[in-house]
């Protein structure tokens, strides 16, 4: 997975953990508000709804009640009693007129005698005077009539709904007796109301239910819910049924026998409901804002926290992975994990440089020890027949420098040579010029030998120089770490006293180029400086190295400065102190010197220049190297 | 591979993977004939000129040459399985592709605790006390660095047998 890819995933894993969880949450709290919150508002509407339907059960049995009270007082009249038996007829001009009906609400009133005829009697529907037959129940061979109308008991009375054929009547029946409830029974005293639409409005006033009731017309109609009729205490079956906007209860009424007669209905708006579903969403909605801003601000914080070092990190170990820039620091200052996780991988960096610093060191002193010993033992293998001819050589001139030709001619010409030397100074001649002869072949041949091994010297000094091309690794170098390194090679001598000045601003330059290979060069540069000052027969001196970045042909470089106050160099001097084998110092060979250091440069980008006012003067040597870009 | 014979000579095993070095062995070894002509000009010159000219007593040596560490092991055993053992052993210490010169001049010290054990090379990464640990004892054992004279060294080697 690329580094982009993993960042991304990260924030998107946060984002959509934070998405998923708050999603839940709302969905938790939807269900509960739903399944809780929402019921509990309808339980207390029904709750309204059936306290609706009983409160206008006991509004219907109360008028009933009123009724009977109404019809109790006038059965219990000892004016009534008269007048039934007949001896107080003026009571029927005195009491017995319209406007009384009209005052005590009442749709009809009847007496009868003891024998159950009519002696009074008014009806009035819908606001006309009708006959008390229309009713079909107070007929004197009906059962019904004949149970309302024949009283046994002084204190009997019979009240309740009755079903006419006018419609259903709140109805009571007295006996009439005297005041004080004695008998015997005059008569009857019935009076009735009819439960009409203006009796409906009476009682919505009064109860503030909104009610109504239908008729029932034979049993079949009743609900197989409302098979216990309302008994006025709060019993009784009730039926509900929930539109959007009503709950719609019903009770079923009986009358006065005992048969249901009426569906008493109320209808009671939903607004318990309508107020939970506005509190339920109100809810809904203020938890999604606080779930949006819980989510912002959870996300918001551990991007700010969590996330945002993380890919922080990440980016910085690609850019290190990129880069190979061991030296490129987090330096984050936090104090929880995310901030010791970064400076433990700064720890481990720098760790990992100085390894690698000291992994290239030993390679390189490593490769340049094996290829020293392989250079040394094949130069010194190929020299060794030269020394080995040459010596040959000195062995034979050493005979031939001995050997007395002229005295052995001067010998056979002169008249005095004895007769029997001669042929021994001719043999002393022949094998002299021999050995010359054998001397001069093997010379020529040991000079071949040495022809032949000075070439494959060569061979192998330039074999080594083409090693010696391989391009170093180019690095980017803080310089204060490079000279600190450097410094090391200016001996601890007492004397001369030298002051080191490394201008502060080296800290922050960075230059590209191969480790090694500086730190030799500074070395070198210190190590000439220091020698320069001892060879000035100074006390003390100074070596300073002061830094620049500048532009050079359009590339980035950095210029450094090494300068000391030793004994410099006149003007042929620096012409040619960058040639090979050319050395100040006198007798002075070891080093790597400034020819080297010059062609090092010049690997790496850089270049050497030298500048002196003259011997006694001190000498400045600028170092220019590309500078290092970025991290 | 050269091999030359004398009852009364030195027998010298010598072991370099170079041909020119070998050759230099051999002419500083192996020059007798050379010796002799020089002898009997010196004995003509002392003759005939009165000059009483020293002639130096050369040794002779028996030399037996190989390139490889390994054949210089084969040609010791041989000659200790023939009663005819060396009295030195010349070796280089670098000698590719096969064992070393030091590997080489442990073998022969097990086979002979008397041989004199001569290491002649242009450089070696193995330290002398190592050396001398590997190849005991140390008064048998000699390190010579290239580039040297043959010449002095056949008289150092005629030195260390006594028959200088």
């Amino acid at each position: 997975m690329s580094k982009e890819a993993a960042a991304r995933s990260l924030q998107e894993k946060v984002s959509l953990t934070l998405f998923v969880v708050m999603g839940a949450l709302a969905l938790l709290s939807y269900v509960t508000l739903q399944s809780v919150v929402a019921p509990a508002f309808d339980r207390l509407e029904l709750d309204e709804a059936h306290t609706n339907l009983i409160r206008a059960d006991r509004a219907i049995r109360n008028d009933i009640a009123n009724l009977n009270a109404i019809t109790g007082d006038w059965g219990l009249w000892d004016d009534a009693y008269d007048y039934v038996r007949g001896e107080y007829p003026a009571f029927e001009d005195s009491n017995l007129d319209r406007p009384t009906l009209t005052n005590l609400g009442l749709s009809l009133l009847a007496i009868y005698d003891e024998r159950g005829d009519l002696i009074w009697g008014q009806l009035e529907f819908e606001q006309q005077e009708g006959d008390i037959g229309m009713l079909g129940v107070l007929n004197r061979k009906n059962e019904t009539s004949s149970f309302l109308i024949n009283h046994t008991d002084p204190t009997g009375q019979v009240y309740g709904l009755l079903r006419t054929n006018l419609g259903p009547m709140m109805l009571s029946s007295w006996p009439v007796v005297r005041s004080d409830g004695s008998g015997p029974i005059a008569g009857t005293m019935i009076m009735g109301q009819f439960l009409n639409d203006a009796r409906a409005a009476s009682l919505r006033d009064r109860t503030e239910v909104q009610l109504d009731w239908t008729v029932i017309d034979s049993t079949d109609e009743v609900s197989e819910t409302m098979t216990v009729p309302l008994d006025g205490s709060g019993g009784g079956s009730i039926l509900h049924e929930t539109s959007r906007t009503t709950v719609e209860s019903t009770g079923v009424l009986t009358d006065l026998f005992g048969t249901p007669l009426l569906v008493l209905e109320v209808s009671t708006p939903r607004k318990i409901s309508a107020l939970g579903n506005s509190t339920v969403d109100g809810a809904l909605l203020i938890l999604a804002l606080a779930a949006i801003v819980v989510a912002l601000v959870t996300w918001w914080l551990l991007r700010q926290i969590i996330v945002s070092p993380l890919v922080g990190l990440a980016d910085h170990i690609t850019s290190i992975r990129k880069s190979g820039d061991l030296t490129h620091k987090l330096d984050d200052d936090r104090d929880d994990e995310i901030g010791a996780l970064a400076h433990e991988f700064d720890k481990l960096t720098d760790e990992l440089h100085e390894a690698r610093k000291l992994l290239l060191d030993q390679s390189f002193k490593a490769g340049k020890a094996d290829t020293a010993a392989e250079v040394m033992h094949n130069i010194r293998n190929a020299m060794t027949p030269m020394i080995n001819g040459i010596d040959r050589l000195g062995k034979n001139f050493a005979v031939t420098d001995k050997l007395k030709v002229k005295e052995a001619v001067a010998a056979l010409t002169s008249p005095d040579c004895p007769a029997d030397r001669v042929e021994k100074y001719f043999q002393y001649i022949d094998s002299a010029f021999s050995h010359i002869a054998a001397s001069n072949a093997d010379a020529a041949e040991n000079l071949t030998v040495a022809s032949k091994q000075a070439r494959q010297v060569e061979a192998i000094l330039a074999d080594q120089e083409r090693h010696a091309q391989v391009a170093p690794v180019i690095e980017k170098l803080n310089l204060d770490e490079v000279l600190d390194e450097a410094v090391l090679v200016i001996p601890k001598a007492d004397e001369p006293e030298i002051e080191l000045e490394l201008e502060e601003v080296i800290r922050d330059v960075s230059v590209r180029a191969h480790r090694v290979g500086l730190l030799q060069v500074m070395g070198n540069l210190m190590l000439n400086a220091y020698e320069s000052i001892e060879r000035s027969d100074s006390d003390s001196g100074r070596i300073g190295v002061t830094v620049c970045e500048e532009t050079v042909d359009e590339q980035p470089m950095v210029r450094l400065v090494v300068s000391d106050t030793g004994c410099g160099f006149d003007e042929g001097t620096s012409e040619k102190i960058f040639q090979r084998g050319f050395s100040s110092k006198e007798g002075h060979l070891s080093g790597l010197g400034l020819h080297w250091c010059a062609n090092a440069l010049a690997g790496m980008g850089g270049r050497i220049q030298a500048e002196s006012e003259g011997p006694g003067h001190g000498a400045k040597f600028h170092v220019l190297l590309p500078a290092a870009q970025g991290g | 591979m050269n091999t030359q014979t004398n009852d009364d000579s030195i027998r010298v095993l010598i072991a370099d993977d170079d041909e020119h070095i070998l050759e230099c062995y051999r002419d500083a070894f192996g020059g007798s004939e050379e010796t002799d002509y020089i002898k009997a000009l010196d004995a003509l010159d002392a003759e005939l000129f009165d000059v009483d000219n020293e002639v130096e007593e050369t040794p002779r040596f028996d030399i037996v040459a190989c390139s490889q560490g390994q054949t210089a092991i084969d040609k010791a055993i041989e000659a200790a399985e023939k009663g005819n053992p060396f009295d030195v052993v010349i070796l280089d210490v670098r000698m590719p592709p096969g064992i070393d010169g030091v590997e080489a001049g442990s073998r022969i010290r097990e086979l002979d605790a008397d041989v004199e054990i001569v290491f002649v090379t242009g450089f070696s990464d193995v330290p002398l006390d190592e050396l001398e640990r590997r190849v005991p004892p140390p008064m048998k054992l000699h390190y010579f660095n290239k580039p040297l004279s043959f010449m002095k060294l056949a008289k150092d080697v005629a030195g260390m047998v006594g028959a200088n």
